[in-house]
């Protein structure tokens, strides 16, 4: 590689170390305790798909340029010089990881992997090895971003499509403003996906409801935090913050989707405005009673997949199992559950890239403890998740219903 | 020639090793606090206990590697222990602190078990090391630093044995003189410590005693303080 990349590269590993950073890259004691605990070393059992090997991947390059036993004596720690092989490796370190956390309940010093691998992915970003999926989609939300005034009239077409969906779940009289947009002073923006399912189940909850929302002009996901693109990241998310502040939102409930509910809540620092997961929002109606479900309607086996941005990274674990044991007659948990549960091997923006044998593997984990459950239904509340569960199932050929929680609810909503 | 080395490695290279472990942690302390916070908090669920209590938690009963394996865990927890309790008896070897001896004993605590728990300590991290999968993501500093720790032990334990056990002449007043006379910085003459015929074992070990703190701020052994910091971070 040349002299001025490498310099370019080290430049973006500095930008890189900030304070968590500087704790992370120097507590590992590579104690090996998270070693088998990553969901892709469980489908594929390879040094390079557990957690410590991805991050001494990074911790190698950061010895070599940021330490001067890295440059005086690199043998001491293993530091490496940046080159093609180097590359390939935090390719596939950092897109191998979904981002999951798991790894890190296993962690005796509480490292954050995927902080590390960060840096990883703005490395393949300035190499230009980055996976180029995420990056057209992080750019394409970028320049929805910049010129939001031309796509509006479009989108509002596409709404009042689905309002004629809502009206008719909702047996009204009529499908206006069942989906209201750009609504001042609102209770509550509700941020969907470009799905239909991602925006009428949530719309005939929040009639239902009664509730004083309106739709954002946005896709909640951020491809931006996928592709590693720190810039990227902020001006995704920075789309939904000022859309709420010019509407004046008491509070941005955030779509079935973990990593979109995780960059506002925890990642963006304090905000004027309350966020909410989708999950969180129906099990308050249920339990203000704003909203009313047919109660153990569901009559086969149900298991719950935690998001694992959701409930590992977001604290939301109580409020799916509240609404699914009112759902169903036969609710199971998976084993290991929680904080514990194993991540599906879709996050991170990797059910965004073409890996699907990958996914297989790697779901192997996530295939078993259904398996175990013996449910014939598994919900979940992230539409990656969702997207990776049916890649499982299909891929190991497992007799089972993929549901969303939102739709679930939806669909046994007593109207 | 022996005697120039020997008051080297007892008095100006101790004054190194203690001045490049002070310097070393008060750098890597000024590049943390000069280093950019995040907007954000990195923290995980759930947190069943308040903050500081989780902490304390997670830093010293180390339940992670309680819950993932138990033999593990023992001798992290009997290492540790142990360490506390090593450096406790150096402390006597300053001088006498009457709240150590509240239960009298002779310097240093434990009659000897704790150097030894500790030696089978590292002996148990270090071959742990040899075998699949940790040799796989072990690098070289994880093998050195334990050899280095076991060595300086070796020569340590040793000598706190064979004075308790053999016809080993360990003169505790001297080495009080010695000690303090450093940490005043009019060092005394190293000499007399111990009988001529073991200074060389002392000396081992204060070499890599030395050597283990000047590699302190710069290895992985920082853990011991930036631990704190990073568990805070998972619970903030």
């Amino acid at each position: 590689m040349e002299k001025e990349k490498i310099q370019e590269l080290r430049q973006l590993v500095k930008s890189r170390l900030n304070r968590p950073m500087r704790y992370y890259l120097d507590v590992c004691t590579r104690c090996g305790l998270c070693y088998d605990t990553c969901h892709a070393y469980y489908g594929i059992p390879k040094k390079e798909y557990s957690p410590v090997n991805r991050a001494e991947v990074v911790r190698k390059v950061y010895k070599k340029y940021f330490r001067p036993s890295g440059f005086a004596f690199p043998y001491w720690g293993d530091a490496t010089k940046l080159d093609e092989r180097v590359m390939d490796e935090l390719k596939e370190a950092a897109f191998s990881c979904t981002g999951c956390r798991r790894c890190m309940m296993f962690c005796p010093f509480g490292v954050d992997m995927p902080h590390i691998l960060s840096i990883a992915k703005l490395l393949l970003i300035g190499y230009g090895n980055a996976p180029e999926e995420l990056i057209m989609l992080a750019d394409s939300a970028v320049e929805k971003g910049k010129s939001i005034d031309s796509f509006k009239e479009g989108y509002r077409e596409v709404i009042r499509d689905l309002e004629t969906q809502v009206q008719e779940r909702l047996k009204l009289p009529s499908s206006e403003d069942l989906i209201p947009m750009e609504k001042q002073n609102a209770d509550v923006l509700y941020v969907g996906l470009s799905g239909a399912h991602s925006i009428v189940h949530p719309a005939v909850i929040f009639n239902a409801a009664k509730e004083n929302w309106t739709l954002s002009y946005f896709e909640a996901v951020n491809f931006g935090m996928f592709a590693g693109d720190p810039e990227k990241m902020q001006f995704i998310a920075n789309r939904i913050v000022k859309e709420a502040t010019s509407l004046n939102v008491k509070e941005v409930v955030i779509v079935e989707c973990g990593t979109a509910y995780r960059i506002p809540k925890f990642l963006l620092g304090p905000l004027p405005f309350k966020v909410t997961s989708i999950v969180e929002k129906i099990y308050r109606y249920i339990k203000d009673g704003k909203i009313s479900i047919r109660e153990g309607a569901i009559a086969d086996a149900l298991t719950y997949h935690d998001p694992c941005q959701l409930g590992r990274n977001g604290g939301v674990y109580d409020e799916p199992r509240y609404v699914l044991g009112a759902l169903a007659k036969d609710y199971r948990e998976m084993s290991p559950t929680r904080e514990y549960n194993w991540c599906c091997g879709g996050g991170g923006g990797l059910v965004a890239l073409d890996n699907e044998d990958f996914r297989v593997k790697t779901g192997k984990a996530k295939k078993d403890q259904i398996t175990a459950t013996g449910a014939k239904i598994v919900v979940s509340a992230c539409e990656n998740c969702i997207l990776q569960l049916n890649t499982i199932k299909n891929g190991y050929g497992l007799d089972v219903e993929v549901k969303s929680l939102t739709e679930l609810v939806s669909e046994n909503l007593i109207v | 020639m022996w005697d120039t080395l020997y008051y080297f490695i007892m008095v100006p290279m101790v004054y190194i090793a203690f001045a490049t472990l002070v310097l070393g942690l008060l750098f890597k302390f000024a590049v943390v606090f000069f280093s950019p916070g995040i907007k954000g908090t990195l923290g995980t669920y759930p947190r069943r206990l308040p903050r500081m209590l989780g902490i304390i938690k997670d830093a010293f009963a180390v339940p992670t590697a309680f819950n993932k394996t138990k033999v593990f865990w023992f001798f992290i927890v009997v290492y540790h222990v142990a360490f506390v309790l090593l450096f406790i008896g150096h402390l006597e070897l300053i001088r006498e602190f009457k709240v150590l001896q509240i239960i009298p004993h002779r310097v240093f605590l434990g009659a000897g078990w704790v150097g030894i728990a500790l030696i089978v300590s590292v002996l148990y991290f270090l071959f742990r090391r040899f075998r699949s999968p940790h040799n796989a993501i072990s690098v070289p500093e994880d093998y050195l630093l334990l050899i280095l720790l076991f060595l300086t032990l070796f020569f340590g334990s040793h000598m706190n044995l064979a004075s308790r056990h053999l016809d080993f002449q360990f003169d505790l007043a001297k080495s009080r003189e010695y000690l303090s006379a450093l940490f005043t910085f009019k060092p005394a003459n190293p000499s007399d410590i111990v009988s001529p015929y073991h200074n060389v074992m002392l000396a081992l070990h204060v070499l890599f005693a030395n050597l283990f703190m000047m590699l302190f701020p710069f290895s992985k052994m920082v853990h011991s303080v930036f631990a704190f910091c990073s568990l805070n971070l998972k619970r903030k």
